[in-house]
């Protein structure tokens, strides 16, 4: 008698046991991936751009470590960077390099155009995802745009149209356009002007200035242009001749005399360094503060991002974020590391983000991200110059349509 | 086109021809006595903005901390030309110009990178002090004060370097060792010593144009190159390692490329470079005598 009740209860013991053992063992098979996810990093992490390279890195790692926490398909994601040292070839033979040797699942990267647009091309060919998150050449995902090339950051024609829709709606008729001889400017000034054309026909361009990239001394445009008597100024500029066009600007009280533009001139990045320097009164335009939208996610995301790094993110820091997140995201819908798949997946895919939801948009694979039109100002609380009165524009008055993105890849 | 226009542009011509015949003479004056052609001479420029800079937030970004930098950075440019001259200069004279050319070219090289290591990749600024932010209106246009400013240190550093180079001793020994060193060496005057404190001399004028210059722009790397094909330019329009052709020189710069933007906006940037090729067309070895 006793025997037998040993063995019952050690049967009715063990059997779900048995059974439970036997099933998750089935059930870790299917899903479970074995090896981690594997992202190559190319940027520049030498010279002046590796500030803005760096800033976008600590952006993806503050994510990596919230994802890897609860893990995607049961395993995590890892990063290798590479430094491009801002040359295309480096760039480029990084990106083999990752993609051969390393095995990476896909690329992210780059600050520099001319990279992002040679390491997307050869994507293409080998049909690996590269997701861009600092470069603005909207040709990345305009006329060059591919089924393998995403990206996370705002590009010349969402800036430039954001200005061109920013300007429509001031009483302005007289404009002069200014700005750095490289493709950036021009790729800002033909968009802004394009769309004010478009929505204010009556607009007039009175003339143009175009300096080489880094002249010192701006003041002689500056003051050739207020004699000429615009009403608004468009600026095109960007990298180390923002500092000396914002010190131009406030040494000839520009500001005070004509109505200026120029893309981001609000961002942190410019206004800090200049101080008590920088002119109040410039209109400019940014996808992301730190300080603003006043929303808990940012917030959030901002003191764990100080927390981590000391400092507040930068627009980079904020790509970097989102790109990770959509990395994840991405991999989880797909439910497989299949490249195809994870196109698949990635595709229309909306993900929530400390400035709200955001959507990779099907048609281009652009993300479609607002964008913060604001004026600089004084402002008690902080002892640097931020953008005051800010004004969103969102995606979809920002972007190119769909129609004219298929337009310009059948060029 | 009206008046008040053309006086704005030309004062602002002339305040930017003021910040490069400081550096340019600089280089002319090494030229003229060492004939040595510097390349590295604009990492000197910019290792004075970024001493400026350095100095300026050291002493809490105040007013008097920009009269300080402007001060202290061309010595500290001034010591590190000091160290280059006796360590590795003093032992190159001898040899030739192409032998000079490339050994400046290394050592722009390896300051470059130096201020790298110092300074890091990022850009720098340094404020101008209240009295000079801002602008005065001046025939119905606005003129910012800083460059009225450049416009009287202009002036007064052409005087300095005329007293120096006509009053003084050493100015009047460094003057006979560009025209004949052998004899200068002969009459028992230790030439090495003379060297030393010309090159020293000319490096100081760098590193007071990039402190100079440090308010209105963003300092950073890449300022050396921007300048030194300028300054080489001006120098030889001007008349090799002459002080005032260096001036003329400048001057001819600044100007043409302010009254450039006013005409032609958009190609502006030719404007100075076709007053080079027209003067070096009319007068091949410069404006003024050249000593070489």
């Amino acid at each position: 008698m006793k025997q037998k009740m040993v063995l019952k209860i050690f049967i009715i013991a063990i059997l779900p046991l048995a059974t439970a053992a036997l099933f998750f063992s089935s059930c870790k098979k299917a899903p479970k991936i074995e090896r981690p996810i594997k992202v190559g990093i190319i940027d520049c992490y030498s010279g002046p751009p590796a500030v803005y390279a760096k800033d976008a890195l600590n952006g993806f790692k503050l994510a990596l470590n919230e994802i890897n926490k609860e893990g995607v398909l049961g395993t995590k994601i890892e990063y290798t960077t590479r430094d491009t040292k801002f040359k295309v070839d480096i760039g480029l033979s990084m990106a083999k390099e990752l993609v051969m040797r390393e095995k990476v699942d896909l690329l992210v990267g780059t600050i520099s155009s001319s990279v992002a647009l040679a390491v997307s091309d050869y994507c293409k060919g080998e049909k690996v995802p590269f997701m861009v998150w600092i470069s603005k050449s909207e040709r990345i995902t305009g006329e060059k745009g591919h089924r393998y090339v995403f990206s996370t950051g705002e590009n010349t024609a969402m800036a430039g149209k954001a200005g061109g829709v920013a300007l429509a709606k001031k009483p302005y008729t007289k404009y002069w356009i200014a700005g750095d001889d490289y493709e950036y400017g021009h790729a800002i000034a033909d968009a802004a002007w394009r769309n004010l054309k478009k929505l204010k026909p009556e607009v007039e361009l009175l003339g143009q200035s175009w300096w080489k990239v880094g002249e010192p001394d701006l003041i002689p445009y500056i003051t050739a242009i207020l004699a000429a008597k615009p009403e608004a100024v468009i600026f095109c500029t960007g990298g180390r001749s923002m500092t000396n066009v914002m010190k131009a600007i406030k040494a000839t009280g520009m500001a005070e005399k004509v109505a200026i533009w120029i893309h981001t001139a609000t961002d942190h990045a410019v206004l800090k360094p200049l101080g008590p320097e920088a002119p109040e009164g410039v209109m400019g335009t940014m996808d992301y503060h730190f300080y603003y939208p006043d929303t808990p996610a940012n917030k959030e995301f901002v003191k764990a991002f100080k927390e981590a790094y000391g400092e507040p993110p930068g627009f980079p820091a904020f790509h970097g974020y989102i790109t990770a997140h959509f990395i994840a995201e991405a991999f989880k819908k797909a439910g497989t590391l299949d490249r195809e798949k994870f196109i698949d997946a990635l595709e229309g895919l909306k993900i929530a983000s400390p400035v709200g939801e955001i959507e990779m948009r099907a048609c281009d694979h652009q993300a479609v991200l607002p964008m913060y039109l604001g004026v600089t100002k004084k402002v008690p609380e902080y002892d640097f110059i931020i953008s005051t009165d800010i004004v969103t524009l969102t995606g979809d008055e920002v972007m190119p349509t769909c129609e004219e993105i298929k337009k310009a890849r059948e060029k | 086109m009206d008046f008040a226009s053309l006086s704005t542009q030309l004062l602002v011509g002339l305040s930017r021809a003021m910040i490069l015949f400081i550096v340019c003479a600089g280089l002319s004056f090494i030229l003229g006595v060492l004939r040595v052609p510097n390349i590295a001479h604009g990492s000197l420029y910019m290792i004075g903005a970024f001493a400026a800079y350095s100095i300026f937030t050291h002493l809490g970004s105040s007013s008097s901390g920009f009269w300080l930098a402007l001060i202290l950075a061309p010595l500290v440019v001034a010591l590190v030309s000091l160290v280059a001259e006796r360590a590795l200069f003093c032992h190159l004279y001898q040899r030739e110009h192409l032998m000079l050319l490339l050994f400046t070219f290394a050592l722009m090289l390896i300051l470059d990178d130096l201020v790298k290591i110092t300074w890091g990749p990022e850009y720098c600024s340094v404020l101008a002090p209240n009295i000079l932010r801002g602008s005065v209106s001046m025939f119905g246009a606005s003129l910012p004060r800083y460059n009225l400013f450049l416009l009287i240190v202009g002036p007064l550093v052409a005087i300095f370097l005329w007293l120096f180079v006509n009053k003084t001793k050493i100015g009047k020994i460094s003057r006979a060792a560009a025209v004949d060193r052998e004899m200068v060496g002969a009459v028992g005057i230790n030439v090495s010593w003379v060297f030393a404190a010309a090159f020293v001399i000319g490096c100081f004028l760098a590193g007071l144009g990039g402190a100079l210059v440090a308010p209105t722009v963003s300092i950073c790397l890449g300022m050396d190159h921007d300048i030194i094909i300028e300054a080489f330019l001006i120098v030889t329009i001007g008349g090799l390692g002459n002080i005032w052709g260096a001036l003329v020189g400048s001057l001819i710069f600044g100007v043409t490329h302010s009254f450039g933007v006013l005409l032609w906006p958009q190609f502006a940037i030719v404007f100075p470079y076709a007053a080079v090729v027209i003067v070096l067309l009319l007068r091949p070895r410069g404006l003024l005598k050249s000593v070489w």
